[in-house]
């Protein structure tokens, strides 16, 4: 073997770079469900969107928790997740995800059949309520990053642009599903935050994948998987010029056609999916300790 | 209070694994389960090639992420400072296995248990009497044979190692056997860098 | 699940309510001491090393951690059986029919006896407990010396003999507790394999880590030994006697010897004459040459002046020379850089090393033992086994080994070159007996008797022309191809096969080994678990395992002496007896109790003690055995052995340092040519007809720079092709343990066939390439794996990668089996000792998919591409 030939182990007992695959497929739907939903939710919040409003909660409610139990060792005891607020960003995050969802339906409840419960939209409960749930939107939004970008053991993940992803993406999805969603006079202005949230997307890329590629050698290899090897022809394909190029051309392009509007979010939706998947995938461990000396760093 | 710690010594290990066994033998481990790993790594130019034999283990981080990400509180830190899990409360979440920088999270699976050691589903005595101490779907590792040391003993991949490559013992304890060889030989921490402050200490 | 825990009762598996049995391993041949653990519902379920033992000193191998998975593995035999499958082969499924074990016995009986009532040369027995003699010498009972053998040839041939000639031991090993200077050839010892792996480990270990014992080791390929030693010289296969005649030139002509040593204690000095023998007088007493006084005189005349080891001399008109002078004309031509030519080692490190190897040695330095003898003290030791020793010429390659030693007078001094026994039996016994001429009594016969010169042979792998050595399985193959060619006069048709795997062990292709094995009309295999040879049983008779008998046993421990003792843990689990209970029926049935209680007195030294001999009329259990071995040893009874697990002790000075002290070493092996001389007299007596086949010019008393064979293979066969295995796989069968199988298909080495890369590259081979390897006599498939760790004219087959399905067993087929690819002629096998050559020269063809019949997804090489394809997730999902 060539004094720089990279080792991945395997299941072997090899020393090298061995991929995580604790979190799974499985695991990355429900980050999926859980971002998607929290940003249409909370778009559709700020702009008024009943509908976008209820699709968010329900993506939310429905797909994370599913995805998740089925992640879960023993979904049996799933609700002890929440025991640990005070360390783990798991704890904080599904606290924040049961009072987005809880205020944000009751919230809903207040818009929708507000007149007939005698409650004004615009006083101080579902004001509050609006609030609140737009708080904990944002903590579902990011929390997921945060709890990726925890700790040092994968590389790639353990950078500051990882919660700020997560953040962007669910903004982006939401301005897409809203652009979808509302009548064109409402929809208008979200087009250049569009514009700067793909542009946003295609730096924090530029930044989490220039921070990877000088940073561990763990680090290094997940760029080169996905930017070169195993994994690039999704990336590029998927993630880049699906999630990213093309939107921004239709935005630019042809702002106001609610088809390509649709074309531009499911676009958006594969590029962002892939992303979620890709990034679990290219996770990897450093090895553990080397005695070569002509290692290089990655 | 005891700190307990371990040091690898490079230049003995023959990686023969004989720990390995020890281990899986001691925790009625399924197959493809570890607790401890020992690894090797070839690496020059012929004729200067050379292979070397790395044991790892889970390194009882003073800083654990595991502990720290657990959102239930099932990873905790014993007095002694061997990190432990309470089964009964892990979720299998795998939150810890993705903290872990040394990859030493292992969830098991039923499939494991159902299969059996050979792999026809006919479950051996050994096994039966011992998979009851697992829950399937939950994630652990090694505790450095904590009813073990609770009773004065060594772990048993300590105790089997044919070359004692192994040294466990107190790091508070200046004179113990594991604080003697990191001053003498300079011991050194596996991936510092990731700031989890390892008890597990490499010598040349 | 996870109910144990909250009833408060410990779960790791050591600590669970139930009690220790001190006892003994058998993974391997040899006997490590260990304690078993038995929960109180009668479970084993946790073996560790017996830290009391000072050979083992509580350690255990990787082999040794797993023995629970042989004694739970499924497949165990469970009753005795009887095929009703007509067809036989390896992976034929036999369709066993449980019978009762009266039935088992008496067909058993009844066949063997059948065969041996018209000829008791019909009976092939594979009899290879190595810890129980007295099951491999039943074939003595009726004066059968046929041996299908399945173990020891292909490490020991040339190895026991020669140990025999110089040490009058059956193994060596060089003494950890002084050594500082290692050299390994070939061999594992200390780091991966060969005697008492996990002790041999801890002894070296410390050696290293506490006196910084140098270790430089010489081998193709970077084992784990080169890995862990302080250099690594690598050599072209079966050149490793030209490198050791490399150092004894420089040794020699640099003056670095132990002159002193070489005068007193060998027979260097002794005069031979032109025809290879001694000078003798009369009384057939030798002579030496006074050098101070110019004449010769007799190696006991104490007048003597100075000892003359050099120079050309006359006795009465005949010419003669010292031993020592006729090695040094032989060395001449010996320069490292000739021998650079030949092994590929560069000259200067030849000259290096034999310097290095010098100065370690300390000639000339003393020390006082405990006992207060003052002997030579020589911390550096050569070191060898099976890679190195494993060839055509092996009984000059091993005397190679030795005389390096020798030159350096390190033999049995301390930090030197030691023999190791096999087992002396009694603590009194020294193995060292004076013999004729002020020499040592050689005992090249280690492992039992030869039987005599016969012609017709009365044996069918020819041993009755190897008056030196180890028997000559795989010339079973040879006869069998032609016996009207070796004259042999008896067909065998029935095999009794006793924890043996000859169709794992052998060489030559596995296909003629079936037509060999369908040709025999009865087969008894008494065994524990199914294996490539059980299948083609007619009857299973199976064992008890390790954890459930008795037996006292040595079997060549390095440092220490005694009797590793082994009690049953629990009663056997399913329907099987003890080795012992089975050849007794058997015996008795067959009216040949009387002989067989005969063979084993004499076998395990029950001889000459009256209270231990056995009855020759009854019949004896294991236990029963075993404490008399034990007795034997030391005197104490069974109680005491039960409650310890062993009587082992560190060697008796005495008969370890110098046993032979007052004695001569064969430095000259005179006996070969005499053996030689008889041997062929008798073959032109008796007018053999293949006499001028056989190969006289292996029977040297000095090694010659003759080439072995394997070199001289036709030139397409462009690599050689080496194999080998690592401490978890060593001398025993161990991937249908599912512990070990968990480690073995992870470790790199035991996963494709390892190539040098510019090796690869230049044949257009890469990592993963699919091949086919030749040899001029077999084939295998493989996957290669490059590797720098790699001679680039050498190509590394595990062992592990050559087994094959059998029913019911969790052993994975790789591509063939390496052995398939070694010959099995008389041109390929040492004449003087039976060893076989272990290499073979290949040519690789790359290949674009693998053959249809490894396509079913259930070979080695799935489980290796599942283990290195996968993503991890801390096991195998």
């Amino acid at each position: 073997m060539a004094i720089e030939d990279k080792v991945f182990s395997g299941d072997t007992l090899r020393s090298g770079y061995r991929f995580q695959r604790h979190w799974d497929n499985s695991m990355a739907y429900a980050f999926i469900f859980a971002e998607l939903g929290a940003g249409i939710f909370f778009v559709s919040l700020l702009m008024n969107s009943l509908l976008g409003m209820i699709m968010g909660l329900v993506l939310v409610s429905t797909g994370k928790p599913y995805f998740h139990l089925a992640h879960m060792g023993v979904p049996s005891r799933s609700w002890r997740a929440m025991l640990r607020p005070d360390r783990s960003w798991i704890s904080r995050g599904l606290l924040g995800l049961g009072a987005m969802i809880g205020t944000g339906f009751l919230y809903v409840i207040a818009l929708a059949f507000g007149e007939k419960l005698g409650i004004s939209p615009d006083s101080g409960l579902p004001g509050l309520l609006k609030v609140a749930s737009a708080t904990f939107a944002i903590v579902v939004m990011s929390y997921q990053g945060f709890a990726m970008s925890h700790s040092t053991a994968i590389g790639i993940w353990n950078s500051a642009i990882i919660p700020m992803a997560s953040l962007l993406y669910s903004l982006s999805l939401g301005v897409a599903g809203a652009l979808v969603l509302l009548p064109a006079a409402q929809a208008g202005g979200l087009v250049d935050t569009q514009l700067l949230l793909l542009l946003g997307l295609a730096i924090m890329h530029v930044m989490l994948l220039h921070g990877g590629w000088h940073g561990s050698p763990g680090a290094r290899t997940s760029v080169e998987l996905l930017l070169q090897t195993s994994y690039s022809k999704w990336f590029w394909g998927l993630v880049i010029a699906a999630g990213i190029v093309l939107p921004a051309l239709i935005m630019w392009g042809a702002p106001g056609n609610r088809l390509l509007a649709i074309i531009s979010g499911v676009a958006m939706l594969g590029g962002f999916c892939a992303w979620r998947i890709l990034i679990f995938k290219i996770g990897v461990y450093e090895p553990i300790l080397s005695m070569n000396p002509f290692r290089t760093a990655g | 209070m005891a700190r307990m710690g371990m040091v690898f010594d490079l230049k003995a290990c023959i990686g023969c694994n004989a720990c390995v066994i020890a281990c899986k033998q001691e925790n009625s481990l399924p197959n493809g389960v570890f607790f401890t790993k020992t690894l090797s790594e070839e690496y020059g130019v012929f004729p200067m090639a050379n292979r070397v034999f790395i044991p790892t283990i889970c390194n009882h981080c003073e800083d654990a992420p595991c502990e720290k990400v657990c959102p239930t509180g099932a990873t905790y830190t014993r007095e002694d400072g061997i990190v432990m899990v309470d089964d009964d409360k892990c979720i299998g979440c795998s939150s810890c296995s993705v903290a872990c920088p040394y990859d030493q999270r292992t969830q098991m699976e039923e499939s494991d248990f159902l299969k059996g050691l050979f792999g026809n589903g006919e479950i051996t005595p050994f096994e039966e009497d011992g998979y009851g101490r697992y829950t399937p779907g939950t994630v652990t590792k090694c505790d450095f044979c904590s009813q073990r040391v609770d009773v004065g003993l060594d772990p048993a991949c300590v105790v089997t190692c044919p070359t004692n490559a192994r040294i466990f013992g107190d790091l508070d304890d200046v004179h113990s056997a594991p604080s003697k060889m990191i001053r003498e030989r300079h011991g050194r921490p596996p991936l510092p860098e990731k700031n989890t402050k390892p008890k597990v200490f490499y010598v040349n | 699940m996870a109910t144990e825990k909250s009833k408060g009762q410990p779960t790791a598996n050591s600590l669970k309510s139930g009690h220790w049995v001190a006892s003994s391993c058998k993974m391997c041949l040899h006997s490590c001491g260990n304690l078993i653990h038995v929960t109180d519902d009668g479970i084993i379920n946790k073996i560790e090393g017996n830290p009391t033992n000072p050979s083992n000193n509580g350690k255990l191998c990787p082999k040794g951690n797993a023995a629970i998975m042989r004694h739970y593995d499924p497949a165990r035999f469970k009753q005795p059986m009887r095929r009703t499958n007509p067809e036989k082969g390896t992976g034929v499924d036999p369709m066993w029919e449980p019978i009762s074990w009266e039935e088992a016995l008496d067909i058993t009986a009844k066949e063997i006896k059948k065969s041996l009532d018209e000829d008791p040369r019909k009976i092939l027995p594979s009899l290879e407990d190595f810890q129980k003699f007295n099951i491999w010498a039943w074939p003595l009972a009726f004066g059968n010396f046929n041996f299908y053998q399945s173990g020891g040839t292909m490490c020991g041939g040339a190895y026991h003999p020669i140990n025999g000639f110089i040490h009058s031991a059956f193994g060596c090993a060089n003494d950890a507790k002084y050594c500082n200077y290692w050299i390994n050839n070939g061999t594992g010892d200390g780091f991966s394999s060969h005697l008492h792996a996990a002790a041999q480990a801890n002894w070296v270990a410390k050696a290293r880590t506490e006196r910084n014992m140098r270790v430089v080791s010489i081998e193709p390929r970077l084992s784990i030994g080169s890995a862990k030693a302080e250099e690594w010289i690598p050599i072209r296969p079966a050149t490793d006697r030209h490198f050791a005649m490399g150092m004894s030139h420089v040794m020699i002509n640099e003056g670095l010897c132990d002159y002193k040593f070489l005068k007193r204690d060998t027979n260097s000095p002794y005069l031979v004459g032109e025809d290879g023998l001694f000078i003798r007088d009369e009384n057939r007493q030798c002579y030496i040459w006074d050098a101070q006084n110019d004449c010769a005189k007799l190696w006991s005349d104490k007048s003597i002046g100075k000892i003359a080891l050099e120079g050309n001399y006359e006795i009465d008109g005949k010419a003669c020379r010292p031993a020592f002078q006729v090695y040094k004309d032989i060395l001449e031509e010996c320069t490292p850089e000739a021998m650079s030519e030949i092994t590929t080692v560069p000259a200067e490190t030849i000259r290096r090393i034999a310097r290095e190897f010098a100065e370690a040695a300390q000639v000339g330095a003393t020390m006082k033992l405990e006992d207060g003898r003052t002997v030579p003290f020589r911390p550096a030791g050569y070191n060898y086994y099976r890679g190195a020793q494993g060839h055509k010429h092996g009984a000059q390659t091993n005397h190679a080994f030795k005389l390096v030693n020798m030159l350096m007078g390190n033999i049995d001094a301390p930090g030197g070159h030691m023999g190791v026994v096999l087992d002396t039996k009694e603590v009194d016994i020294n193995h060292c007996v004076p013999g004729e001429s002020g020499m040592l009594t050689p005992t090249p016969h280690q492992l039992g008797p030869t039987p005599p010169f016969a012609y017709p042979p009365n044996t069918y792998h020819l041993m009755d022309y190897f008056p030196l050595g180890v028997h000559p399985p795989h010339f079973n193959l040879l006869v069998h191809d032609d016996p009207a060619h070796f004259g042999v006069e008896f067909t065998p048709d029935v095999i009794v096969n006793c924890h043996s795997n000859p169709v794992w062990a052998m060489q030559g292709p596995r296909t003629k080994w079936f037509d060999f094995l369908r040709s025999m009309r009865f087969i008894v295999c008494v065994d524990i678990i199914p294996t490539e040879m059980t299948d083609w049983a007619d009857i299973i008779l199976p064992s008890s395992d390790v954890l459930e008998t008795w037996n006292c046993t040595m079997i060549e421990p390095p440092h220490t002496e005694g009797q590793s003792f082994r009690q049953p843990a629990v009663p056997p689990l399913h329907d099987t007896k003890s080795e012992e209970e089975i050849f007794y029926e058997i015996s008795e049935r067959m009216g040949i109790l009387e002989a067989y209680n005969n063979v084993v007195n004499l076998t395990l030294g029950f001889e000459g003690h009256p209270e231990l001999m056995l009855e020759l009329d009854k019949k004896y259990t294991d236990k029963e055995i075993a404490e008399r071995k034990g007795k034997l040893w030391n005197g104490k009874d069974i109680e005491w052995y039960m409650e310890r697990g062993h009587s082992v002790t560190e060697k008796r000075l005495d008969k370890w340092y110098r046993p032979w002290e007052g004695s001569r070493l064969h430095f000259y092996i005179e006996d070969m040519l005499v053996e030689r001389n008889k041997l062929k007299q008798q073959m032109e007596d008796a007018n053999v007809p293949f006499r001028h086949e056989w190969e006289w010019d292996d029977y040297q008393p000095l090694p010659s720079t003759t080439l072995d064979p394997v070199h001289e293979e036709p030139p397409e066969y462009n690599l050689y092709a080496i194999t080998f295995k690592d401490i978890q796989i060593n001398f025993g069968e161990s991937l249908s343990n599912p512990w070990l199988k968990d480690i073995v298909y992870r470790d790199p080495v035991h996963t494709g066939l390892l190539l040098n890369p510019k090796t690869a590259a230049a044949q257009g081979l890469e990592q993963g390439s699919i091949v086919l390897v030749e040899s001029p006599y077999g084939h295998v498939y493989g996957r290669i794996n490059v590797s720098e760790g790699m001679h680039p004219e050498t190509l590394g087959i595990s062992n592990a990668l050559s087994r094959m399905k059998s029913k019911d067993s969790g052993v994975l087929p790789a591509g063939g089996h390496f052995n398939d690819m070694l010959p099995y002629d008389l041109r390929n096998t040492d004449a003087a000792t039976g060893q076989p050559e272990t290499v073979c020269k290949v040519k690789i063809t790359k290949l674009d998919d693998w053959p249809e019949f490894l396509k079913d997804g259930h070979t080695v090489y799935d489980l290796i591409a599942k283990n290195e394809s996968a993503k991890g997730k801390g096991g195998q999902h």
